[in-house]
């Protein structure tokens, strides 16, 4: 398959990487130069490629207009094209993009607001799960529970960030009639985004809780976890913790940590 | 029953996110649906609501991503995924295109064109077969629309899809806006193509707008799914259904998309050239 490889990885760089001279030798002309040829479809795959990460990221592409978003767009894929044709899941590493992209630098919240949006975007693609009823720990050998481990639905992100970007999110819908002012200093936000049903749902969670929670769907097991959530409040009540996750339908699986106590503060 | 009866049954529409909410609350009178199967590999609510909609019509899968053409190999994961859709919503039928997306492991989101050549006919054919297989009935292949074409070539594409179809055992999606689009793009006669199809491979017709821009002042249409099937393809339509016979014509809007109330006249229009072939009497019957 030489000949056809090496026709597929000429385009590719053509259509990507923007140079046209190993493909050209390999197009006809037919009243039409093959760099005009080829711009064709450059113009096609940069136009929709940018169409599905404005889709994926409408809040970003609004803080910095169109003409940036599709200059950064155009940047990114680039350096980071969709690996599968599923477009839905493309933009996974677009937030760490633009925190790397020194013209998006006056705006220090914007990587953390594309991690919100993709965090929102996961929830809403993520694998259906079914909640585990509490009644599951019933099975479980009380000296096992500091190394017990929760598998969390997969819809869920916790996302902590040193701005508001909750606020910043809210302002910047469509329907808002009014632009208003964040306060950038207002403090941060620790959020957790999961889907429930259809929709989408982002919330704020005290610190304690989001401690608590981020360190199990990490992996970490119930002492470890527990230890993260007193380390960010002494007042800390494990049991209406644990009692919450399970009546919010969080744990979908149990687990244990590869050596019991390990995991211990 | 669809009004219109059996031509009206034929005729299916693309079905387009913003519409679904309209066509499960007003069951409009098209005879099945067709959705881009990438948009439904996840979780959530949009295979939540494509199984709610299956109850009401018969669903095709039309896949951009398998990548029929790709040099480095089907991505089985892909197939995997596309495969399991399948059985969960048991499509009517399942098409995908003749043409590759995925070099050096990216995706490049776009039918790209193949040469057409001995070497990219078995490479193609072999992976139809592994996805036939896979899918546990025959594909329908569709021709693309090209902007560019090769040096190397060596068979006309409506050759190439013929032996394909003879070689593999699958069907043929005739997208007649495609033919039309190549053919002018390259100054040649779309009946032409039409005649050198095997009608009996052919299993599905689409119909769709294109836009015409100029590159370097020459006129090149592109295959944007932005408007109203031309009068140029729908003239092409009854010549297809005078040589292919009846077969299940689909309305395809993809950009611009119009209310569903377009749609749905664009089917109607679709409905009515199908009844006047068959009455015609030129036209055959089904293919077995």
């Amino acid at each position: 398959m030489t000949s056809l490889r090496e026709v597929q990885s000429a385009l590719r760089l053509a259509l990507l990487g923007g140079d046209d001279e190993p493909a050209r030798a390999w197009i006809r002309g037919d009243g039409l130069e093959p760099v005009a040829r080829i711009a064709i479809y450059r113009h096609h795959v940069g136009a929709t490629l940018t169409a599905a990460l404005r889709a994926t990221f409408p809040v970003v592409c609004r803080l910095v207009d169109e003409r940036f978003f599709a200059y950064a767009a155009d940047r990114y894929l680039q350096i980071e094209p969709p690996s599968g044709p599923c477009l839905f899941e493309y933009g996974a590493g677009f937030a760490d993009f633009l925190a790397d992209f020194p013209p998006c630098r006056p705006l220090p919240y914007l990587a953390d607001v594309a991690r919100l949006e993709w965090a929102m975007q996961s929830a809403r693609h993520a694998p259906d799960a079914i909640p585990l009823s509490i009644g599951a720990l019933r099975e479980m050998a009380p000296e096992m529970a500091a190394s017990l481990t929760l598998a969390i639905d997969p819809s869920v992100t916790l996302l902590s960030s040193p701005y508001p970007v909750d606020r910043i999110w809210r302002v910047n819908q469509a329907d808002e009639p009014e632009p208003a002012v964040v306060d950038l200093g207002a403090g941060g936000a620790r959020l957790e985004i999961r889907r429930c049903g259809d929709d989408v749902v982002v919330r704020a969670l005290d610190p304690p809780a989001f401690a608590f929670r981020r360190a199990l769907a990490g992996g970490a097991g119930l002492a470890a976890a527990t230890a993260e959530a007193l380390a960010s409040d002494p007042m800390f009540d494990l049991g209406k913790a644990f009692t919450e996750l399970f009546a919010e339908g969080l744990p979908i699986a149990l687990g244990h940590t590869p050596s019991p106590g390990g995991e211990e503060p | 029953m669809i009004p219109g009866g059996a031509e009206a049954a034929l005729v299916g529409i693309g079905l387009r996110a913003p519409h679904a909410a309209e066509i499960l609350a007003t069951r409009p009178p098209v005879g099945w649906l067709e959705v881009h199967t990438e948009n439904y590999l996840g979780g959530g609510p949009a295979p939540r609501a494509l199984e709610r909609i299956r109850r009401q019509y018969p669903i095709a899968l039309h896949g951009v991503g398998l990548s029929l053409g790709s040099a480095e190999g089907l991505d089985r994961r892909h197939l995997a995924r596309v495969v399991d859709l399948a059985r969960r919503i048991d499509p009517m039928l399942v098409s995908e295109h003749l043409s590759w997306s995925i070099a050096g492991g990216a995706y490049l989101n776009h039918l790209l064109p193949l040469p057409y050549t001995e070497e990219s006919l078995g490479l193609v054919a072999a992976h139809v077969t592994e996805a036939q297989e896979a899918f546990g009935r025959p594909l329908l292949v569709e021709n693309p629309s090209s902007y560019l074409r090769f040096r190397d070539s060596t068979i006309p594409e409506p050759d190439f899809l013929a032996e394909l179809a003879r070689r593999t055992g699958c069907l043929l999606l005739c997208d007649l806006n495609n033919v039309f689009v190549s053919c002018r793009n390259f100054d040649e006669d779309p009946g032409a193509y039409l005649d050198r199809l095997p009608p009996a491979a052919v299993g599905e017709i689409h119909l769709a707008g294109h836009s015409r821009n100029e590159a370097d002042g020459r006129v090149i249409l592109i295959d944007d799914h932005g408007s109203r099937v031309s009068d140029d393809v729908w003239a092409l339509y009854e010549r297809a259904l005078e040589r292919f016979g009846p077969r299940p014509t689909l309305i395809e809007w993809d950009t611009d998309l119009p209310a569903l109330a377009v749609l749905l006249d664009e089917a109607r229009r679709a409905g009515t050239v199908l009844a006047r072939s068959r009455a015609g009497g030129g036209a055959r019957d089904l293919a077995a």
